[in-house]
């Protein structure tokens, strides 16, 4: 806290305030939030958690990002935010090494740093280890437990028995390997279960769609799927409508907007994965306030999972995981 | 030549800004006769061709069209009653064959199965060979794209094409600058075989050889002004080529 | 332009044998495709490729969207130019039918709304496409350059109207359109089948389609035939966009939902089929027929790779092996046919 507190010392009055007589102060802090994409339901959602937290703290926040999950397009977004000189940001990462330089530039700056769904480095910050030890927290779902959760989820909707393949986006998406990883880890414990090898869409619905066909061509036994994210298990889902096996094939999709769950209801898609990407936004700028109000905040915050399916989907516990517009 | 004139151009001028382009230029074209513009770059030759043929409207002075004053707002005017100009590009699209070239812009249709209207190909082969046979060229394939045809014979295709439409006067800006000896000279019995229908050509050459080859009078230009209009059979290139350069 | 004198009889003769090979050889690597996939699937797996309807179902339904993009592309790049926009233009199209349906169904009811929505996605479209048009046409800016511009403005403004996430609708009429079929060949690709009919008409048989071909070969002599080409240019880019704006319907008709993204993936899919169908990115040549058959080689090779359970990286090594071979057909085809490039 002293060396942040040297650190800006431009800002020093304000931030003294903070210090002394938090409810005085809390309408001058600035919490930005900088997405991994801004055209994606998740973040958006993510976004929706956070203004509620800021909301209740009476803190003001921004949300600037790039359209394309890109360090190429994130980092003059970083910049540009760095230089509004917030007191904290919260960013997803889009990468984990090209992203560690132009985020020291916003701790040079007195400016804490909380990663969010994705990190920098090895994701253990505050331990002495790395280059990319300086951010206070990470604040995530563990998407290797996700993959996980959805290999149990479909085993036993397949009573543990046949052939299953991942559809996923392409290969070098840290969330995204860590889904399949999860997966296939999981069902490494399942011994009738068979994984055959992934097929890659490029986030093209369409494609994924042939894919599953064709892989249903070559296995007619096929008896599920993994949609890694939105347009894999969308597109996939619709490969099995086209087959005429709805129902039989099982689809698991990671990530749940309103269209999965409309396929739910359809029974086009037997189980959603949804992670709390709300849950991740509160707790963020609940972390960088605590922090900015002289508390000590853990170094990683886990978030959980919820399985939505046919049954529950109406529950209004459940139906609040669904990702908002 | 004791026809009326087929185009008489009175007195014509055009400037740009500041610079007379053209100045009092007048001559008459009869039907049957070649004439050929000679000049230095920049004596105002392409101004004078631009005017007759409808891209740009003079600024004074009038064109008087088989005895009638006409003015024209853009090229196709002028296309429309007969005046007809083939560019040194020769402005063939390459990709297409003989027939679309001819008829480009004005294809005739048939209908398919008595229904669908439909380009009518072979009738646009046919005829675009017919106005190229008048020419005395001979082509062996009408369904290749002209890309694939000679220099010659790309010449005789848009020379066809203006006689197909029934030019009756035809402006040649440097129709053999592209090509090699045997086709310069190809070019040469194409405009004796225009002389013969009766069409009026105005001939745009730098090379004096073919001039005095084709043409049965040279109008010389010098910086916007008339140098001087000779008969081809009373002169002779040293004479023209002083007044091109002046003194 | 040297050698003209002497290559008369010889250039024709030879420019024939090209052409057919141009137009054959597509025709030639997707029998040799499916000769590929099917001796395998017989060795390998004691099963048909080819003799197989599910597989020909899925192959020609997977083929749609592209070939949509590719239809309209293919009329872009006779003419001379490019459409890099068609794909974020068929995300918002998708996008607009999916809002405005699940906006109206509750007032209108079903059909009404569905027919609204359809209207809509096309009537979104007109503005990418006479935008582009106007730019190329009347502004003179390339059309690499303009279009790039408006795959910006379409992506934007779709995921905009998205409200950054999938819009989900649901109507029974547009499943239909989507997802059913008619005497076993899925609606899609009947729709599919109509448009090709119908551009191939416009194409091959229309003074329009022959003014197409002469603005790509010289647009000066376009021009100097009378024909209007600013206003030619900017009804081609119009016709491209209506053909994303349906593959864009036909998209949210499939998957029940509109997504600004849907089109994304697929730009350089539809580019390729356009190539690879045998037109020159110089203009001035291919044909609808063509471009069917380029678009059908990706999803066979696309499909059948995943069928004989091949690694999916060699997915991407084998479109862009296509891809190269085909930009190397053209090439040596406009060598051998002349000088024409270099003249313009």
């Amino acid at each position: 806290m002293k060396r942040l507190f040297a650190a800006i010392a431009a800002a020093s009055a304000m931030l003294a305030g903070g210090l002394t007589t938090p409810a005085q102060a809390q309408k001058d802090l600035t919490v930005a939030l900088v997405p991994g994409l801004t055209t994606d339901a998740f973040y958006i959602t993510m976004h929706r958690g956070a203004q509620h937290a800021a909301d209740a703290l009476g803190i003001e926040l921004l949300f600037q990002g790039a359209p394309d999950f890109n360090p190429t397009l994130q980092v003059p977004v970083l910049n540009a935010v760095i230089a509004r000189r917030p007191d904290a940001i919260l960013i997803a990462p889009t990468d984990k090494v090209q992203l560690v330089e132009p985020l020291r530039r916003a701790q040079d700056e007195g400016i804490p740093v909380i990663t969010v769904d994705t990190f920098i480095d090895d994701g253990q910050y505050q331990d002495g280890s790395g280059p990319g030890d300086f951010p206070l927290s990470y604040i995530a779902s563990d998407n290797v437990l996700g993959g996980r959760i959805a290999a149990r989820a479909l085993a036993e909707g397949i009573g543990e028995q046949g052939t299953v393949y991942v559809s996923n986006v392409k290969p070098g998406i840290s969330t995204t390997d860590q889904r399949e990883e999860g997966f296939k880890l999981e069902m490494a414990n399942y011994p009738g279960v068979t994984v055959l090898a992934t097929q890659f869409n490029d986030d093209d619905a369409n494609k994924a769609a042939s894919q599953l066909q064709a892989v249903l061509a070559r296995n007619p036994n096929l008896a599920g799927v993994f949609g890694a994210n939105l347009f894999s298990a969308v597109g996939a889902a619709n490969g099995v409508r086209a087959a005429g096996k709805s129902g039989e094939i099982r689809v698991v999709a990671f990530d749940a907007p309103q269209s999965i769950v409309n396929d739910i209801e359809e029974g086009l898609v037997d189980m959603a994965i949804a992670q709390h990407p709300a849950e991740i936004g509160y707790y963020g700028v609940m972390t960088a306030y605590a922090h900015l109000t002289g508390q000590s905040v853990p170094i990683a915050i886990g978030t959980g999972f919820t399985v939505i399916d046919a049954d529950n989907y109406g529950d209004p516990d459940i139906a609040k995981f669904i990702y908002s517009e | 030549m004791k026809a009326t004139p087929i185009l008489s151009v009175e007195g014509l001028s055009k400037r740009f800004g500041g610079v007379h382009a053209l100045e009092q230029v007048s001559f008459e074209l009869f039907p049957g006769e070649v004439l050929a513009l000679a000049g230095d770059n920049g004596a105002g030759k392409s101004t004078l061709i631009k005017a007759i043929s409808g891209v740009y409207r003079p600024d004074d002075g009038r064109i008087l069209y088989k005895g009638e004053p006409v003015a024209f707002d853009n090229p196709r005017q002028a296309r429309d009653l007969g005046i007809e100009t083939i560019y040194q590009d020769l402005a063939l699209a390459d990709n297409l064959d003989i027939g679309a070239n001819v008829f480009l812009g004005r294809e005739p249709l048939r209908r398919l199965f008595g229904l669908l209207p439909a380009l009518d190909r072979k009738r646009m082969r046919q005829e675009a060979l017919q106005a190229i046979e008048t020419l005395d060229i001979e082509i062996k394939r009408l369904d290749v794209p002209v890309r694939t045809l000679s220099g010659g014979q790309r010449q005789a295709v848009a020379i066809g094409r203006a006689i197909y439409w029934k030019a009756e006067i035809l402006i040649m800006d440097e129709p053999t600058a592209a090509l090699g000896v045997p086709e310069q000279r190809k070019v040469r019995a194409l405009v004796e075989g225009l002389k013969e229908q009766k069409v009026g050509v105005i001939f745009i050459s730098h090379n004096l050889g073919d001039i005095f080859a084709v043409a049965d009078r040279i109008l010389v230009l010098r910086r916007g002004i008339m140098a001087g209009i000779r008969r081809t059979a009373d002169t002779d290139a040293d004479e023209i080529v002083k007044l091109m350069v002046g003194g | 332009m040297t050698t003209l004198e002497a290559s008369s009889p010889l250039a024709a003769r030879q420019a024939v044998v090209v052409r057919w090979l141009a137009v054959a050889w597509s025709w030639l690597f997707l029998a040799l495709l499916l000769v590929f996939f099917e001796v395998w699937a017989r060795a390998a797996y004691d099963t048909s490729f080819l003799l197989n309807r599910f597989n020909i179902q899925s192959i020609t339904l997977f083929a749609v969207a592209p070939l949509l993009l590719a239809l309209g592309q293919t009329l872009v790049i006779i003419s001379g130019g490019i459409d890099l926009s068609v794909g974020f233009t068929m995300g918002l199209a998708a996008v607009i039918c999916a809002r405005l349906m699940q906006w109206l169904d509750p007032a209108l009811g079903p059909e009404l709304s569905l027919v609204i929505g359809i209207l809509a996605a096309f009537a979104v479209a007109l503005i990418p496409g006479l935008t582009n048009g106007y730019l190329i046409a009347w502004l003179g800016v390339p059309a690499f350059i303009g279009t790039l511009g408006m795959y910006g403005i379409a992506r934007g403004t779709g995921f905009l109207a998205a409200g950054g996430t999938t819009v989900p609708v649901r109507n029974e009429y547009l499943a239909f359109l989507g997802n059913d079929r008619i005497l076993g060949i899925p609606v899609p690709v009947i729709i599919t089948i109509l448009v090709v009919l119908l551009m191939h008409y416009v194409l091959s048989q229309s003074r329009f389609g022959q003014y197409t071909y002469a603005i790509g070969g010289n647009r000066e002599a376009a021009i100097r035939a009378g024909i209007n080409v600013k206003r030619h240019t900017m009804a081609i880019y119009v016709i491209a966009a209506l053909c994303a704006a349906m593959s864009g319907v036909l998209y949210t008709a499939r998957f029940s939902a509109g997504a600004a993204q849907a089109g994304e993936p697929l730009l350089l899919d539809a580019i390729a089929a356009v190539v690879i169908g045998g037109a020159s990115l110089f203009g001035g040549s291919g044909t609808i027929i063509g471009t069917v058959i380029g678009a059908l080689i990706i999803a066979v090779i696309q499909y059948g790779l995943v069928f004989i359970n091949v690694e999916p990286f060699w997915q991407f090594v084998a479109v862009g092996v296509v891809i190269i071979i085909s930009v190397l057909v053209d090439q040596s085809r406009s060598r051998l046919t002349g000088a024409h490039q270099e003249d313009r």
